[in-house]
């Protein structure tokens, strides 16, 4: 009976020498990661520097006539920040990308876009210049504002447009299998609705989360997406990063 | 013999035992014990040691009785921060293949080996859905040669794993404009989805010949003909009603948590365009009869890490 007692008390010791053994190994591995992140962190904002003054020759001449059109996502709480949105577009202006969609779920960026477009040396609504579903092709650059009644109640309201169509053209009993609707259809539905702009060649996520929170899901059938960190943080070499990247991108859609 | 753990570490294994290798026999799985310590940092006292003993005879008793959580998960993954939907584009199949001078069907061969590592993953580590995206409707402009042999490997695929799928209680589901499919296919997939309808372990979603914006004009007309029917009135046509409509209506779950895209492509592919809103989209480098794993792990505790809002 001691011989038991004796060994159990010998194994829990040894539990809390292991236990301790454990809780260092596991501090240590912390420790090593985070220094691997941070060794990473460096890296990259010292390469977004080096971009940003022009040393990397690669990054120096980007082919921006590729990216024709292109969308920024920001968090609500962040898209108060215009100093930062409108460096950001100024970035863009000075790359020489055209044609802006700025996107916040809660439309704060909606809101600011008189001050956003006076604040832009010649900037003018998307809306103005697009038509026949085609981007135009000018020297000003155009913003178009969108936030989350662009998306999903955008496609509900399309949806209520190809309803009213259908009834009116007093189409018999149909089969719940034969389509009715359209692709192209839909598409120009939410035209209709005010929320048909062109689909982003590039996404560029800007807040905590690598989510496009909400951006209207039709139009991001093939849109590369990237996360580019928190918006208080952007970097002009980052963005010039970004924008090379896609141009490398060759996409098959599928085939 | 057990760690009681003092700290908020991850939990530790409480026994070992060999991990299985695949679904064809029973797997012997860890058990892992969420512990909190009281365990006093001073030198043992004789009162303390008695108190020590009783908790290790209390801890290992508790451990037999059937009322600790069985789940096999690796370190470092927290399993109530774990998704319960995950979703998966399972890319660079025919570029793996082309690496290794092999035919475009070794690649997918072995893209349907790394889908079924992934499963029985998901399975042990209690994610409830997997949606995989197995044929976009842009891929019917493949070569047909390669679209047949892809259609052959599906059917090759379900019949071979309808075993597997029964005894491991996996839901089969498939989602997709289904009519352009084989009609043997289409038959078997009936079959099959009915035949594991009422398995609640772990779904499986295969999206073949699907895409999202059919995902939503499908959903739109299915609501139009319930409004002539007469179901629902033309004006209660909103978000939540489409939602209910779409292909992903087959789960409890129908929004992805987290998003992967294999071979280091940075796009969603018209993949579940609607239900993506607030997914964490995860892009890794390696092709996808590569992934295993190692990069699952990492894409889970990537998720794990970052702070999702849902857009607030």
């Amino acid at each position: 009976m001691d011989f038991k007692k004796e060994t159990r008390i010998l194994y829990c010791w040894i539990a809390q020498i292991g236990n301790l053994l454990l809780r260092s190994l596991w501090r240590l591995i912390h420790v090593i990661i985070n220094l691997c992140y941070l060794t990473l962190g460096i890296a990259k904002a010292f390469e977004s520097y080096l971009i940003s003054w022009g040393i990397l020759r690669r990054y120096k001449s980007l082919q921006v006539a590729k990216l024709r059109y292109l969308a920024i996502v920001v968090e609500s709480k962040d898209a108060c920040q215009t100093s930062k949105i409108i460096e950001l577009l100024q970035w863009l202006a000075d790359v020489g990308v055209k044609h802006v969609c700025l996107y916040d779920m809660e439309g704060i960026l909606k809101k600011s876009k008189d001050f956003i477009l006076e604040e832009l040396d010649g900037a003018i609504l998307f809306g103005e210049a697009y038509e026949n579903n085609e981007i135009p092709d000018q020297a000003q650059m155009t913003l178009e504002f969108a936030s989350f009644s662009d998306g999903k109640e955008a496609v509900a309201k399309a949806a209520n447009v190809l309803f009213m169509k259908y009834l009116k053209s007093g189409a018999t009993d149909q089969n719940q299998e034969e389509a009715i609707f359209t692709e192209s259809q839909m598409a120009e539905a939410l035209k209709t609705v005010g929320s048909g702009g062109p689909e982003p060649d590039l996404l560029l996520v800007y807040g905590p989360a690598r989510c496009h929170l909400g951006f209207p899901a039709w139009r991001m059938r093939y849109t590369e997406i990237i996360h580019m960190g928190p918006l208080k943080s952007m970097k002009y070499g980052s963005l010039i990063k970004a924008i090379y990247k896609f141009t490398m991108v060759r996409q098959n859609y599928g085939k | 013999m057990h760690f009681s753990l003092q700290f908020s570490l991850p939990p530790v294994i409480t026994a070992l035992s060999p991990r299985s290798k695949s679904f064809s026999h029973q797997p012997h799985h860890h058990r892992i014990k969420k512990l909190t310590s009281h365990v006093p940092k001073s030198p043992l006292c004789s009162t303390t040691e008695c108190a020590l003993i009783h908790q290790c005879k209390e801890e290992e008793e508790e451990a037999f009785d059937g009322r600790v959580e069985d789940q096999t998960l690796p370190l470092g993954l927290r399993p109530e921060a774990l998704p319960r939907h995950v979703a998966v584009i399972m890319d660079g199949n025919r570029r793996w293949a082309r690496l290794r001078d092999l035919p475009v069907g070794s690649g997918y061969e072995a893209g349907v080996r790394s889908l079924r590592k992934i499963v029985e993953l998901c399975c042990e580590w209690g994610i409830k859905v997997l949606s995989v995206f197995a044929f976009s409707s842009d891929n019917w402009f493949r070569p047909k040669v390669e679209v047949e042999f892809l259609m052959s490997l599906f059917e090759r695929g379900m019949q071979e794993d309808t075993g597997i799928f029964l005894r491991e209680n996996i839901r089969i589901s498939v989602i997709g404009d289904l009519a352009r499919l084989p009609e043997a296919l289409q038959e078997l997939i009936i079959n099959l989805e009915e035949a594991t309808k009422n398995n609640a372990r772990f779904q499986l979603i295969v999206a073949v010949s699907y895409s999202g914006h059919y995902d939503v004009v499908q959903a739109c007309q299915r609501l139009a003909l319930k409004a002539k029917c007469g179901l629902i009135e033309p004006s209660d046509i909103n978000e939540s009603l489409i939602e209910q409509e779409l292909v992903t209506k087959c789960t409890e779950f129908p929004y992805p948590d987290l998003l992967i895209r294999t071979s280091g492509e940075f796009r969603v592919s018209n993949f579940m365009l609607w239900q993506l809103a607030y997914a964490e989209l995860f892009f890794a480098q390696s092709l996808w009869p590569d992934f295993g794993e190692a990069e699952f792990l990492k894409a889970l505790l990537a998720f794990q890490k970052r702070q999702r809002r849902y857009g607030g």
